[in-house]
């Protein structure tokens, strides 16, 4: 365990090379004049623009904005997900009713729904969330319905040794040992539900959002905010990922060695 | 009353079907497992050895003739049965305390729970490890752990299907002492299949030896030795020389002759 925490130094300096060595070609190319500064502004400017939104709070207001999209997409599709990988997974009859459909209807890529969802729920707010939801809801399917599957016969037949009744073997067996795989699909679907509310807002018409923040800086031809929409994302990205995986490696510590 | 803790096998045949054909898995199996006695069940793989201890358990399904614990059929698992599997079957996301306390009587209060794994973890010597994963266990510790949680609701009779199976030859000499001290402190009855017939002998109050294909008992020796017992001495050897005999597998006699 001690090897898994220790922090190597090297490691960290190896992966800020290439970022570190972007941003110095960024601000030699700016400081050079070889590009037109309206069409990259300088790291300097972006920086800047950064420490005001902070300032004044227009950065945060637009990620809570996003957040809440993102959480009401995610929570709804989810949890769908959940629901109807559970009942696949526990049901023979379900998976062969439910299966192929969902299967095929999987293979129909996110963006293809855009133009349906516009028709049916409009620009607006509901219908990115429903568009949330459905990038959210796969993940979640697939890999609650693989840990119910893979639960070992085993452990089921010592609920019955004990006499345990139906709902308590799927509560106190399955569903614990299902946990690791569920939880791979929940993370999987939270980083999707944020790159989609990005791309929701972009096809919608909603105030307010990371997403709308760019849209509306680039009608203004204001690349610093554009380019401080982009470093946003992925860092966000970034931190939701890495705090997801400290959760998992606190609760599912017994999984490291089980696998 | 005589009939407490008392186990009546009575012309129990078993049939399983396979490929629309039956396969006679036991055929004509009596068998008296006195209060708190020690029985082998010894024979070669695929004699039903297995499907006996399931049947008595409660999770072998539907059979003929009877099986009577307490004077009454055995129909479905219950608290009165026990039973530790080859793979001690922890489940690795609870610790070795919440394992042991995993099958307890739900009726029982949760001072009185804490009290019963307290005392089980100090029978199988296995304090200090309470908030220990299955993963942190060796092989022998894991299954004083099963072990334990098999005896937590005090049941009249406990199964063992090859416990010390997957043990390395030094532990599980060792796990064949401890075993014996805990039948003893229980008070329990135990019915112990196993390949080893020295474990056999040096366990059990009479050996069952079970013939395959399909399975039947063969023979019923009683082993008469006191405890601890000596696997080297004469009676002991004599006695294990008379079960390899059960499978044509006994010493070559030269040496008796040339005393």
């Amino acid at each position: 365990m001690a090897s898994r925490k220790k922090f190597i130094w090297g490691d960290l300096l190896a992966g800020l090379l290439l970022p570190l060595g972007l941003l110095v070609l960024w601000q030699v190319i700016s400081c050079a004049g070889w590009v037109n500064a309206s069409i990259l502004p300088s790291p300097v400017k972006v920086l800047k623009v950064i420490e005001d939104s902070l300032a004044d709070g227009f950065l945060l207001k637009n990620l809570l904005i996003s957040f809440n999209r993102v959480i009401r997409g995610f929570l709804f599709g989810s949890g769908i997900g959940f629901v109807m990988g559970t009942w696949m997974g526990l049901s023979k009859t379900a998976e062969k009713a439910l299966g192929p459909f969902f299967h095929a209807v999987r293979n129909v890529p996110l963006v293809g729904w855009v133009p349906l969802f516009i028709i049916w729920f409009g620009f607006g707010e509901f219908s990115q969330v429903v568009f949330i939801s459905v990038g959210a809801f796969y993940p979640v399917v697939l890999n609650t319905l693989q840990g119910i599957r893979g639960v070992r016969r085993e452990y089921v037949e010592l609920g019955r040794v004990f006499g345990f009744s139906r709902l308590k073997v799927f509560t106190k067996i399955i569903l614990p040992a299902a946990v690791p795989s569920v939880f791979t699909g929940v993370r999987l679907s939270l980083s999707t539900s944020w790159m989609l509310v990005v791309a929701a807002e972009l096809f919608g018409v909603s105030t307010g959002g990371v997403g709308n923040m760019m849209m509306d800086a680039r009608e203004f031809f204001k690349m610093d905010i554009v380019i401080m929409g982009i470093l946003t994302i992925g860092a966000v990205g970034f931190i939701m990922n890495q705090l997801l995986a400290a959760i998992e490696g606190h609760f599912l510590s017994w999984k490291r060695r089980t696998a | 009353m005589t009939e407490a803790g008392k186990l009546y096998i009575r012309g129990l045949n078993k049939k399983f079907n396979v490929d629309a054909k039956e396969i006679s898995v036991l055929e004509a199996i009596n068998l008296t497992v006195e209060r708190g006695e020690f029985v082998s069940i010894i024979g070669t793989s695929g004699c039903g050895k297995t499907t006996l201890l399931k049947l008595i358990v409660g999770l072998g399904g539907s059979y003929e003739g009877d099986i009577i614990l307490n004077g009454k059929r055995v129909d479905g698992p219950g608290l009165d049965r026990g039973i530790v599997f080859q793979d001690h079957r922890l489940l690795p996301w609870l610790t070795v305390s919440e394992n042991i306390g995993f099958g307890l009587d739900a009726k029982i209060k949760k001072a009185e729970r804490q009290e019963i794994i307290r005392k089980h973890i100090q029978l199988i010597g296995l304090r200090g490890f309470e908030k220990a994963y299955p993963y942190q266990l060796s092989g022998g510790m894991a299954q004083r752990a099963a072990i334990a949680r098999s005896l937590v609701n005090r049941p009249a009779i406990l199964m063992l299907d090859e416990p010390l199976g997957a043990l390395d030859a030094l532990t599980r000499m060792y796990m064949q002492r401890e075993l014996e001290k805990i039948w003893k402190e229980e008070r329990i009855a135990m019915i112990m299949v196993t390949h080893d017939v020295e474990e056999a002998i040096y366990l059990a109050d009479k050996v069952v030896v079970m013939s395959s294909r399909p399975g039947k008992i063969n023979k019923v020796i009683p082993i008469p030795l006191a405890r601890p017992r000596d696997r080297d001495s004469y009676e002991f050897i004599r006695i294990k020389d008379e079960i390899l005999k059960e499978f044509h597998l006994e010493a070559e006699k030269y040496f008796s002759y040339s005393i």
